[in-house]
């Protein structure tokens, strides 16, 4: 029972982040409980009109009777509304415990750095505040209230029982431990057969959607029938053990039937013997059967919901872990701000390393001054993309200090460092809005015309203007209507039209055209002038028109230099080039 | 085949139609099923019975007037017990069936979607989101068929009402007039309150879906998010979203607790009033007091079965909702055709032909028009064009991916069309851009589950560069790429589904910017080699580097939706301004470099 321990202790905490789960709890448990009387009364009413009226000496009275049947009714009414009430409570609160609790996550795991959100496990990011605060509250509302609806009419049941006969109602309650702990028992057995369920459909499903992913190859290699056949085994295996799974579940939950029949039966023995014994009315003992009825069915739900528990659980735990992870990235203790103007940047013996310890960047001594533009090149995984991140702050170094304006990074206040230095980075991502709405991210009140005026300033007007709707242009999803350059080009807008003073750009036109991509990278070189622009080149095209070259390599800062003069020296920049040069000279 | 506004009515109409549906297929399982459901019902029944029975013989008798209960309360307790055994069985038969038909109906499904989808155009495909076919064949499969799960619980319920009546009936005319009219207002209700919670239901699972689509838009952005410095918006936006759940899901369950707390307190009123009429028929003489006893025993073995009877409107409504998806899917019939012509036995070159051939995706307008391409057996094509000129179009036209729409496309004098299935595919292999690998072995991937020998794959991995890499990793051909292969880097990929291609030893091989990822200099290399092996093949290859179309025999330039050029690079450098303004852009640009550094 330890599971259910922790499971408590759980629930505990998330009342204590969200507060408004608890607002309130305990009145509505009371007020759940005397809902719940409206279970009881019929087996009252049902005792007294045998032994009062039917069994009297006297005959039935019909006046009595109905006095009766009218204060049972008016309990009904009372236990109508106060249950209601009670519900009612409880959903609110939970509702919008959860809610809190659901934002607080989101924003929480936002605010976490790029290395963590970056890394394959967005599903896991998006889980965390869409299915497991789901599981949660579909626990709270259905199983929660459900559970304690079930649990008050379970022991009301009892109190009613041993208020009119203890002995008897000792058996009911043996009965009840007896059925909990065979319900468990075979929750348990069941819990290993469903653990290869989920392996088998997960694994059928895994199949199934991998070849209807494939299905242009499945059609240009001609191979439908190896792939239905595939798919039929696998549909065939999954519905073999599900079947099974079932059968076996069936089995065992019917026969927590016959163990109801066995209580029942119990119940009439042990009347029998105890009336004739100790005395007891007819009337008490047919009450007895009615009460022992209202026992059965909570009894399951309180066991399904126990089970449901445990998983609400193992979601809440995943939920309360990220809230206990620190942010990594937090707001200067001690600000400090920068000076309007252009920006440069200092790197001093910068190392980078990720905490499971491969070491990305080594000892990066490089200061780059106001307004120069900076080429930066290298093979995939030199480094150079991780460079571009400190310099930007998205991440921070692990050794050495990163200065931005002669400011530690640090120290500079987040939104202030965002307002003046730009990072694009390569996949051109969007929102689904207008084309509009994607640049005011970037400046929120920029007006139409300011951002009429970016585009044109980039040589991009006549692109714009060729959208069907101008800026007023729905993107899509992630970008979606626009082809992956053009994507790439918003993006660049956006980072354009909030005027930094520090650009940096990450591969931001690698999907562009040729020709576009020159007449960009010139309009952007006649108006960076006075700002500091650092550009990690996939085509060394931008390096040679750059006034200075950072060649990166092994996680090292390996070169630097003019073009013309790395190239001279005949080192890693010279090969690089000569490759690059390889693929596009036309003759 | 179903209305588009729901309504009760119509809920339930169509609702039975797709349970026949359902039921057709497996109709031994169903009948199983309703068997063991009437078996449920009537031990309910009898369970009642043998209450009021087991009152008038043994507990009035013993405990009011001193009958000696000797000899009474075995049978008694052993009638209890048979009655619950026999309703364990009927609910064993019962859940167990329905196991069979729900789980065989969806297996059914499944296979039958993908062979559908199979047998369909790629201009099908494309209009649909790979991820909503996903949902379909997994999530919407299982609730188009969750209403065969309650079914025959349904069913029993329904049995019990019915019993529950006659029985009540047979006790007393006036008990039984009660009892129905009782009944009638519990289903009414909650018939009503399922409904109306349904409808909201659905509007939190609209908000839910929200939810879902800020949060993967906002961790799939969330560079760009912290690059621009905008968490607290979207933090809010979020925020936004999220409450609008809450509201919708208090709005819901509220109504839902208030239906609730009338439907459980009815059963109770009508019983309460059956005794009240019991107790006057009882002064009268007309039923015993365990009769009295058996009426509210059934009733209130009943109050539970029928507060879930609304549910099943909801299963239907829910099911008909996942089932048109399903159904969308299966009703599309945009066909293959096929003709009748087999692929060549020989391995040599094909000469290829297109003629006045004409594309569009959809009402945009064409994509290609008048497009004439001819080409002869063995020559290596490189076609050249700016981005959506409509070059990558062309080579899936060539594969016969997509078919065009004017003109016709000729392998060696035959119509791409007029290949029997599966036939085609020997003949042409098409490589695009995005390699797609399955959860496979590095060698299961290239051979796709045909007979080739280890050498052959051997020859192909090192034809298309791949077997340097595939040495390296640990099992060499042998080892898992595990799902899509996200262990290998996009220009190994590549390589793998350029290998595929080769081992096929194809007489027309297209190459759809196949090697996008692959370092420009390892990319010559491949070409250099394929064209140095004396391929048996035509070989068509979109590309982009200048390097790559220089190795190339030909090459078309593509624009304004036709070829508007073809000959030798060198000669459309000279001829073509367009032509040579692509391929040139990064070499004037520094040029102009270079002249303004002197």
């Amino acid at each position: 029972m330890s599971g259910d321990q922790a499971t408590g202790k759980v629930l505990g905490r998330a009342m204590r982040v969200a507060p408004a789960l608890r607002r309130g709890l305990r009145l509505t448990l009371l007020m759940a409980m005397a809902g719940q009387a409206i279970t009881v009364v019929t087996p009252i009413v049902i005792q007294q009109l045998i032994d009062d009226e039917i069994l009297a000496p006297s005959g039935i009275d019909m006046s009595g009777v109905l006095t009766k049947a009218g204060l049972a009714l008016l309990a009904l009414a009372i236990g109508v509304v106060v249950g209601r009430a009670a519900v009612l409570r409880l959903i609110r609160s939970s509702s919008t415990g959860l809610s809190d609790l659901r934002t607080m996550t989101f924003r929480h795991l936002l605010r976490r750095s790029v290395l963590y959100v970056e890394a394959d496990r967005r599903g896991d990011l998006v889980s965390r505040v869409t299915s497991d605060v789901t599981t949660l509250q579909e626990f709270m509302e259905w199983g929660g209230v459900g559970m304690v609806i079930a649990g008050s009419q379970v022991l009301l049941a009892l109190v009613v029982m041993f208020f009119y006969e203890w002995r008897l109602a000792l058996v009911a309650v043996v009965g009840v431990i007896g059925y909990l702990l065979l319900m468990r028992w075979f929750q348990r057995v069941l819990a290993r057969n469903y653990d290869s369920v989920r392996t088998e459909v997960g694994r059928s499903l895994g199949i199934l959607s991998e070849s209807i992913s494939a299905i242009p190859v499945v059609r240009a290699y001609g191979i439908e029938k190896g792939t239905t056949t595939k798919v039929a085994d696998a549909l065939e295996k999954r519905f073999w053990i599900e079947f099974r799974t079932a059968r076996f579940g069936n089995i065992l939950f019917s026969s927590a039937e016959v163990f109801a029949g066995a209580l029942t039966a119990a119940i009439v023995v042990g009347g029998i013997v105890i009336g004739t014994t100790q005395g007891m009315s007819a009337g008490t003992l047919v009450a007895f059967l009615f009460l022992t009825n209202l026992l059965i069915e909570p009894l399951q739900i309180v066991v399904e919901t126990l089970e449901f528990a445990q998983s609400a659980a193992s979601g809440l735990r995943r939920i309360l872990g990220v809230l206990d992870t620190e942010v990594e990235m937090s707001e200067p203790a001690d600000p400090d701000h920068l000076r309007p103007g252009g920006l440069s940047a200092l790197f001093h013996e910068v190392g980078f390393a990720y905490s499971t310890g491969g070491e990305v960047l080594r000892d990066v001594t490089v200061d780059i001054p106001v307004g120069a533009r900076v080429a930066v090149v290298g093979e995939t995984g030199s480094g150079k993309t991780t460079f571009a991140k400190l310099l930007v702050r998205l991440l921070d170094p692990s050794r050495g200090t990163v200065s931005i304006g002669g400011v530690n990074a640090r120290r500079i206040p987040l939104q202030e460092l965002r307002d003046r230095v730009a990072f694009v980075p390569q996949e051109g991502f969007l929102f689904d809005d207008t084309v509009g709405a994607n640049v005011r991210y970037g400046r929120p009140e920029a007006s139409d015309a300011e951002i009429w005026t970016a585009f044109h300033e980039l040589g991009l007007g006549d692109w714009v203007e060729g959208l069907p709707q101008g800026l007023d242009t729905r993107v899509g999803e992630r970008g979606g209507n626009l082809s992956s350059g053009e994507r790439q080009l918003v993006a660049l807008v956006r980072a354009w039209i909030g005027s930094p003073d520090l650009l940096v750009l990450d591969e931001a036109t690698s999907a562009v055209d040729p020709v576009l991509d020159v007449a960009l990278r010139q309009a952007m070189e006649r108006l960076t002038e006075g700002r500091t622009s650092v550009t990690i080149a996939h085509r060394l095209a931008t390096a040679e028109g750059s006034d200075e070259v950072l060649v990166f390599a092994d996680g090292r800062l390996v070169e630097r230099g003019r073009h013309r003069d790395l190239l001279a020296r005949g080192g890693v920049y010279a090969d690089l080039y000569t490759d690059w040069a390889a693929g596009t000279k036309t003759v | 085949m179903y209305s588009e506004q729901m309504t009760p009515w119509s809920v339930l109409r169509d609702g039975i139609r797709l349970i026949v549906r359902f039921v057709k297929g497996h109709p031994a399982a169903f009948w199983l099923a309703v068997s063991g459901a009437a078996v449920f019902a009537g031990a309910i029944i009898a369970s009642a019975w043998v209450i009021g029975w087991v009152t008038d013989t043994l507990i009035i008798p013993v405990l009011d007037e001193g009958v000696d209960p000797e000899g009474l309360i075995l049978p008694a307790a052993g009638l209890i017990l048979a009655v619950a055994v026999v309703k364990a069985a009927g609910i064993v038969l019962r859940r167990t069936s329905a196991g069979w038909l729900q789980f065989r109906t969806r297996q059914d499904v499944r296979n039958a979607l993908l062979a559908h989808q199979l047998s369909l155009r790629m201009s099908w495909f494309n209009r649909q989101a790979v991820g909503d076919l996903l949902a379909v064949a997994d999530s919407d499969v299982d609730q188009g068929t969750g209403v065969l799960a309650p079914l025959p619980y349904a069913t029993g319920v329904t049995l019990l009402l019915v019993g529950t009546t006659v029985m009540i009936m047979a006790i007393d005319v006036w008990l039984g007039v009660g009892a129905i009219i009782g009944l009638l207002v519990v289903l009414v209700i909650d018939v009503r309150g399922s409904w109306i919670t349904y409808g909201l239901w659905e509007e939190v699972q609209v908000a839910r879906g929200q939810v879902s689509a800020v949060a993967h838009e906002s961790f799939d952005g969330a560079l760009t998010v912290k690059a621009l410095g905008r968490e607290d918006h979207v933090s809010e936006r979020f925020g936004g979203v999220s409450d609008e759940v809450r509201d919708r899901l208090i709005k819901v369950n509220s109504t839902w607790a208030s239906y609730q707390a009338v439907i459980r307190a009815l059963p109770q009123v009508m019983i309460i009033c059956l005794l009240v009429v019991g107790a006057s028929r009882v002064g009268a003489g007309a039923v015993s007091p365990g009769d009295l006893v058996t009426v509210a025993y059934l009733l209130s073995l009943l109050a539970f079965p029928v507060q879930l009877i609304g549910f099943v409107l909801w299963d239907l409504a829910g099911s008909l909702a996942g089932w048109r998806r399903v159904q969308d899917v299966l009703d599309a019939d945009e066909f293959m055709t096929y003709g009748a012509v087999q692929a060549r036995e020989a391995r040599d070159a094909a000469p290829l032909d297109g003629e006045t051939v004409g594309f569009s995706y959809d009402e945009t307008g064409p994509v290609l028009d008048e497009l004439e391409l001819h080409l002869k057996a063995g020559t290596t094509l490189a076609v050249v064009g700016a981005t959506a000129s409509g070059k990558s179009t062309l080579s899936l036209l060539l594969a016969r991916l997509w078919d065009p729409d004017a003109g016709r496309i000729e392998l060696d004098g035959t119509d791409l069309r007029s290949f029997s299935p599966s036939e085609l595919p020997k003949e042409v292999s098409y490589v695009a851009q995005h390699a797609f690998l399955f959860d496979d072995t590095v060698a299961g991937n290239i051979t796709l589950g045909e007979e080739f020998t280890d050498a052959e794959v051997r020859t192909a991995a090192r034809l298309a560069g791949a077997e340097g890499f595939i040495s390296e990793l640990p099992d060499g051909f042998d080892t898992e790429l595990g799902e899509r292969g996200t262990t290998l880097s996009g220009g190994q990929r590549q390589r793998i589904a350029l290998a595929r291609a080769l081992i096929r030893k194809p007489r027309l091989l297209v190459l759809d910017d196949a090697t996008s990822a692959v370092d420009p200099s390892v990319e010559a290399e491949i070409l250099r080699r394929l064209k140095g092996a004396a391929l048996p093949s035509t070989i068509v290859v979109v590309a982009y580097r200048p390097a790559s179309i220089r190795l190339a025999d030909e090459v078309v330039f593509v624009d304004e939706r036709r070829v508007v050029a073809h000959g030798k690079h060198e000669a459309l450098l000279e001829t073509t301004p367009g032509y040579a303004r692509l391929v040139q852009a990064y070499e004037e640009d520094a040029k102009r470099l270079a002249g303004e550094a002197t």
